[in-house]
């Protein structure tokens, strides 16, 4: 008995609207960066159940490499967080307005 | 700065009333698209047939699991943005001042408090960060 693929497709929906409440919300960039992971994964978890509605591997290898990029993603960011707090003495990304300072 | 997390309750409920919303108009499509069952996968190692797929022996790939196209560009790209982001990262995070051997500092960097009692390393440590920081009040 396999579960029904809407129901995969509601919890990505919900995972997605978490991850963006976060951005809409959130000021702290480690946060932002959690809510950005949040959205990604909501997007794998589509891949797969896609890739299990057509009983096809192409969205399972697919996320994998979603998942890959998400972490090439996250160093980056953390790699930008350092150098924010170094500069603005705080990880508030409201505070750095402009992209020279 | 918070020493446990607490609840934030200054926040704007427009945000949460647009992602509700959202989440709204998601569920309804999903649930009134009318899908069929899913099909699923017949006998044999999905996890083998991902490897497989990713290093272009799609000929290894049983028939139950669907055409497979071969990942290896996509693999080997993968594995070249991973490397570029491990040096941007490091050369994001590294200190414009290379000269001395900075300490590890445990409490992310900020400068310290001046106590009475302070010992000499953590002196060190807070004089080398108000260097660069200059936004310090000791």
């Amino acid at each position: 008995m396999a579960i029904i693929t809407e129901y995969y497709l509601l919890l990505s929906a919900a995972v997605f609207c978490i991850g963006l409440y976060g951005i809409l919300t959130r000021e702290s960039a480690l946060l932002f960066l959690m809510s950005v992971e949040l959205m990604l994964n909501a997007a794998n978890i589509n891949f797969v159940a896609f890739a299990f509605y057509w009983g096809n591997l192409t969205g399972q290898v697919f996320s994998l490499f979603t998942m890959a990029l998400a972490a090439a993603e996250v160093a980056i960011g953390i790699g930008i967080i350092l150098v924010l707090y170094r500069n603005f003495d705080g990880i508030d990304v409201t505070e750095a307005a402009t992209m020279r300072w | 700065m918070t020493s446990r997390p607490r609840l934030a309750t200054e926040v704007n409920y427009v945000n949460g009333i647009a992602a509700l919303a959202l989440f709204g108009v998601l569920a309804y499509v999903f649930v009134t698209a009318g899908l069929e069952p899913p099909r699923g996968f017949g006998e044999g190692s999905v996890v083998a047939s991902i490897g497989y797929a990713m290093f272009d022996l799609v000929d290894l790939v049983p028939d139950a699991h669907g055409t497979t196209e071969g990942f290896l560009v996509a693999f080997l790209t993968i594995a070249v943005v991973l490397d570029a982001a491990l040096d941007g990262a490091v050369m994001l995070a590294r200190r414009d001042d290379e000269g001395d051997s900075v300490e590890a500092a445990t409490d992310g960097g900020r400068p310290v408090e001046t106590a009475d009692d302070a010992p000499t390393g953590a002196a060190t440590d807070e004089s080398s960060t108000e260097a660069e920081t200059a936004g310090g009040d000791a």
